[in-house]
């Protein structure tokens, strides 16, 4: 049913993919005209992507790049990597001046060799401007000195995974919003036989989402605006000692969780609070078995607290497509991300990956994926209550460097574990961090 | 413990029953549990279905109550496990076989033709090791690239030696040294060449060195994971640890089953090939030439 | 007699000519697929390129960085132990077990293949199982030491530096034996029964006849499989980073493993080169260690030594 917007164009979209129909209205600005790049005669186009963490991604991302193809003649190879794997072959690719075309790389690896990637400004700031323009944290892990380097594809959300009726039974409503009150309910839990547990091992993923958030939510950072090593303060030393109370009310064993354990845990029930992707949410709904179903009825995915600041400050993955300089075939690739990155290709594949990855324009807020089922609704407003890695100064192979080497969650796990004392630890991870950050 | 040496065949007769079961027949047990659980572990877990494999309080993680084909077809089919073995069986054997001819080749030369500077030459294989994989493998991808064997079985298989050959040299120049020379000499003198000589005298005596070192160099190819992961990119290219990991973990959910059946698939095979092996060298040894 | 001594000098001769022929195809396969890398390998340690860009040379500025890097000393401190470790381990046991297979047993070679077997499993996939095994909440070891009434809360495994680092040394001494015990295993089974019988006839014990009969023998092969196996472990990097990525808090980093996560996630090239190339000087030291122990030759009847 067609619906009558401010606006004066009206569009009734259709997804073709896989019986999924949705109909949407997509507010667009008459005068936006369609860019579009002309492919290389015979191109060819390969694409490493990270594997999958649902079958519906990667199903729907193939459907799409398929009708790229019947579009436009191009081929295009997909590979897939794990997706920890993606980023030695990327820096081997990079390295060595020969690989994939187009490589969907993660966090601040652009940033370590931009002069090895296509410009795509042009192709950003169409994109920008006909869906509602980018997120801040997407522009900024985009772009370098001004020019886009990297077309974001979208946030991996990473939220506070609760049993709701253990958050009940603790005495809360919901996960507080408030850092006091998130250490009262972690102790609740606790003492209820319910307890919480968040990764403290070398988990890429969960244990750097978690420890980024409790630093600066505590008003601490690694570097300044100036570039300096910041982490040695008062602010810090506060954020560990939270820490610490907080790991007392941790199920045993966080200090050796990588990404895949507490997905393990909470599926087990062991735990019941966790900060992790939809992926648990997901394995609950989907799994044959009734205890499992009957739980997923009782997941819930609350928001992080927000610190001293008074605004979000969060921290989750963010992946960006990166087209490297050595590829025959630059527009073709453009044209493959171009047509990808449009809506009907961005919301199919959005909707087949249940929720999984948050679009990178703003415009995504209005994808069925968010409606279907109401535990999906909480992931679709993360992105702007980011911040990057390299805050508060820029992103460069310095943040790739110290968020590569664990600093933050090391000193963390150093604290929290009793290891060191706060003020120690804070200590260690600035000797650390100038090492990276020598100006 | 190591003072109950070993009796060599032909005494044993003269030690009395429970002594041997002390001093074999129990640690042999205890042994064989050790090395033998994981894997009884890696097949419960194949066959246990998801159910069972988290809830300890209600199964025990010794038994499966209802056993399920379903992670073996996930597996097979769902993947392509059955190249990834091919391949992987391809890889390994080819680089084996070079290696092992390289390297007995080279071990001759060095412990036996003594040529000049065949001293610094035996020590300076094993510059090879001095670097790690894990570092080694950037600067090894250019060269693939510049090739033209990336993505390809070629690329493993030429530069699987680089690890296997020094290894294999150096174990060949150890059997050899245990070989007299008194036999080589003489058939020196009847008119033998140099080639001869190995081929026909010095080769079947060192057939269990030859045996260890291709077992191991197969081995070693089998589980390599670094540069199987940099090189190959297409997955009817990949091998089989490459493989499994990739298509088996799915961002941070991992299908235990299916990769304790990707373990399990992937062992069997090889070890029931081995035991022909070890049949083979046990066999060539009794009456032992050298006398 | 002169057509003899013809014949000698002739191959004396030779001698150069055809070891050189004998080395090619190993030389051939090493120093086009080796020079580049190991000389890359080495030099990058010497400069600061990182992924993104070419590097200069900047002398030991990358070493002298390290040496202040707390980090950095623990990997070492890890590696040694590690290492002094599980190859103690695995040889006593990997020497233990050769002496019982080479004993008249029913069902040898099913026996011997049986043996090999956590060698053969890819280590990507064993390293998979073992993490199971050593999990915080899902330990079978855990499961059955409670229900012995043995422990009361499941042993963190992997969370506890210390057990960190036993666990992961147990693991890599699990997947080791058998390489040690089969190599020796052969070596073994060359040595002559009848000095056995010899020695056995004069009255020898049992412990004398493994001092003076077997263990010189075997020296020669068990310098070369120690040597390996000590380069292999202290150069070790599946393991650890499947099982716990260098955690927890570094405790079980190798310096294998913390050059890769300084390199790629990391970026830092160099600064990995570098510390790789600080493994060089005690894999050095191993290798020359049991080369010369290779050249203890009382065993060899009338060999020319050079």
């Amino acid at each position: 049913m067609p619906k009558i917007t401010r606006r004066e164009f009206v569009k009734t979209t259709t997804v073709a993919a896989a019986g999924v129909a949705v109909a949407s209205a997509l507010p667009r600005r008459a005068d936006a005209a369609d860019l579009s790049y002309k492919p290389e005669k015979g191109a060819k186009l390969r694409l490493l992507r990270w594997k999958r963490f649902v079958a519906g991604d990667e199903e729907q991302w193939m459907a799409n790049t398929k009708k790229f193809t019947e579009k436009t003649g191009v081929e295009v190879r997909v590979d897939n990597e794990g997706w920890e794997d993606v980023r030695p072959k990327a820096a081997v690719a990079a390295n060595v001046g020969s690989g994939p075309d187009i490589i969907l790389g993660w966090f601040d690896d652009p940033h370590q060799y931009p002069d090895k990637l296509v410009d795509v400004s042009e192709l950003a700031g169409y994109i920008g401007k006909k869906y509602g323009g980018w997120y801040d944290v997407c522009q900024r892990y985009g772009t370098r000195d001004g020019k886009w380097i990297a077309l974001p594809l979208g946030v991996i959300g990473n939220l506070m995974v609760h049993r709701i009726s253990h958050v009940k039974a603790a005495g809360f409503d919901g996960i507080p919003k408030d850092l006091p009150g998130f250490l009262k309910l972690c102790q609740a839990l606790k003492a209820k036989g319910t307890p919480a547990g968040l990764a403290l091992g070398h988990a890429v993923g969960d244990g750097n989402d978690w420890v980024h958030w409790l630093v600066w939510s505590h008003g601490a950072k690694l570097v300044d605006e100036k570039g300096n090593v910041a982490i040695n303060s008062p602010e810090t030393v506060a954020a560990l000692e939270y820490a610490q109370q907080l790991y007392q009310t941790f199920i045993p064993g966080t200090l050796s969780w990588l990404d895949p354990h507490n997905n393990k845990a909470f599926l087990d029930g062991q735990c019941s609070l966790t900060n992790n992707g939809i992926s648990i949410y997901y394995a609950a709904k989907t799994s044959p078995e009734p205890k499992l179903k009957e739980m997923a009825d009782d997941i819930g995915h609350g928001n992080w607290p927000i610190g001293v600041s008074g605004k979000p400050t969060n921290f989750m993955q963010v992946t960006q497509a990166m087209v490297f300089k050595y590829s025959k075939f630059p527009n073709a690739a453009k044209e493959y991300l171009r047509f990808m990155w449009e809506w009907d290709q961005m919301d199919s594949w959005m909707q087949k990956s249940i929720g999984y990855v948050t679009g990178p324009y703003k415009a995504q807020e209005k994808s069925a994926v968010w409606t279907v089922d109401p535990k999906h609704t909480p992931f679709r407003d993360v992105t702007g209550t980011l911040l990057d890695n390299g805050y508060a100064y820029k992103l460069g192979a310095a943040s790739a460097a110290a968020m590569a080497d664990a600093i933050l969650i090391d000193m963390v796990a150093e604290a929290a574990s009793g290891q060191q004392t706060p003020k120690a630890a804070a200590e260690r991870a600035e000797k650390r961090a100038q090492r990276y950050y020598k100006i | 413990m190591r003072e109950r040496a070993q009796d060599g065949p032909g005494l044993e007769h003269w030690e009395s029953l429970p002594r041997r079961v002390v001093t074999v027949y129990l640690p042999l047990a205890v042994f064989l549990f050790v090395l033998l659980f994981p894997f009884y572990w890696m097949a419960i877990t194949t066959f246990k279905p998801n159910a069972e494999l988290y809830d300890y309080r209600t199964y025990s993680p010794f038994w499966v109550v209802h056993p399920t084909l379903a992670h073996i077809k996930k597996l097979l089919f769902d993947t392509s496990y059955p190249s990834w073995l091919w391949n992987t069986v391809l890889v390994s054997v080819s680089s084996t076989f070079m290696s092992l001819a390289a390297s007995v080749l080279a071990a001759y030369a060095i412990e036996r033709l003594r040529f000049r500077g065949s001293r610094y030459v035996g020590m300076g294989i094993f510059l090879a090791y001095l670097v790690p994989p894990s570092i080694l493998f950037i600067p090894l991808a250019a060269m693939v690239f510049n090739l033209g064997l990336f993505d390809t079985r070629l690329a493993l298989i030429l530069t699987y030696p680089t690890f296997l050959v020094p290894f294999c040299t150096w174990l060949l120049m150890g059997y050899f040294r245990t070989i007299p020379y008194e036999l080589e000499e003489c058939a020196l003198i009847d008119g033998a060449t140099r080639f001869q000589v190995l081929w026909k005298i010095v080769l079947p005596l060192a057939v269990p060195g030859l045996i260890s070192a291709g077992i191991f160099a197969f081995t070693l190819s089998w589980n390599e994971f670094i540069y199987a992961l940099t090189f190959v990119s297409s997955s009817e290219v990949k091998t089989v640890p490459v493989g499994v990991i990739t298509e088996l973990v799915e961002g941070d959910v991992y299908h235990w089953g299916s990769l304790m059946a990707g373990a399990l698939l992937g062992s069997l095979p090889v070890a029931i090939l081995y035991s022909f092996f070890v049949e083979h060298y046990v066999s060539g040894l009794t009456g032992a030439v050298k006398e | 007699m002169p057509s003899g001594l013809a014949l000698l000098s002739r191959l004396q001769n030779s001698r150069n000519a055809l070891g050189a022929l004998f080395m090619l195809p190993a030389a051939a396969l090493l120093l086009v697929f080796l020079t580049y890398p190991l000389g890359l390998g080495a030099w990058l340690g010497f400069t600061d390129t990182t992924i993104g860009r070419p590097g200069r040379f900047v002398g030991t500025e990358n070493f002298r960085s390290l040496f202040q890097d707390s980090v950095f000393w623990l990997s070492v401190f890890n590696t040694f132990v590690y290492t002094a470790a599980a190859s103690v381990l695995k040889f006593g046991l990997g020497l233990w077990l050769a002496l019982i297979l080479n004993r008249n047993l029913p069902f040898k070679s099913l026996l011997r293949a049986i043996i090999l077997l956590p060698f053969i499993v890819p280590t990507v996939l064993s390293a998979i199982a073992f993490w199971w095994i050593f999990d915080s909440q899902f330990s079978v070891i855990s499961w059955t030491l409670q229900r012995l009434g043995l422990i009361h809360h499941y042993i963190d495994f992997l969370g506890d530096p210390v057990n960190a680092r036993l666990s992961l040394i147990a693991a890599n001494v699990w997947r080791g034996i058998p390489f040690v015990a089969i190599s020796l295993l052969a070596g073994l089974q060359t040595i002559s029964p009848s000095l056995y019988e010899a020695a056995t006839l004069d009255g020898a014990t049992p412990w004398q006849r493994f001092r003076h009969v077997t263990f010189p023998l075997l020296t020669p092969i068990i310098a070369v499989v120690m040597t390996f196996s000590v380069l292999l472990t202290f150069t070790d990097f599946q393991l650890v980073y499947v099982i716990t990525r260098g955690g927890p808090m570094n405790a079980t980093h190798l310096m294998a493993t913390l050059a890769f996560q300084r390199a790629i996630p990391g970026g830092q090239l160099a600064e990995g080169a570098a510390i790789a190339g600080a493994m060089v000087p005690f894999l050095i030291g191993a290798i020359l260690f049991s080369y010369f122990g290779l050249q203890r030759r009382r065993w060899q009847q009338g060999a020319t030594d050079a």
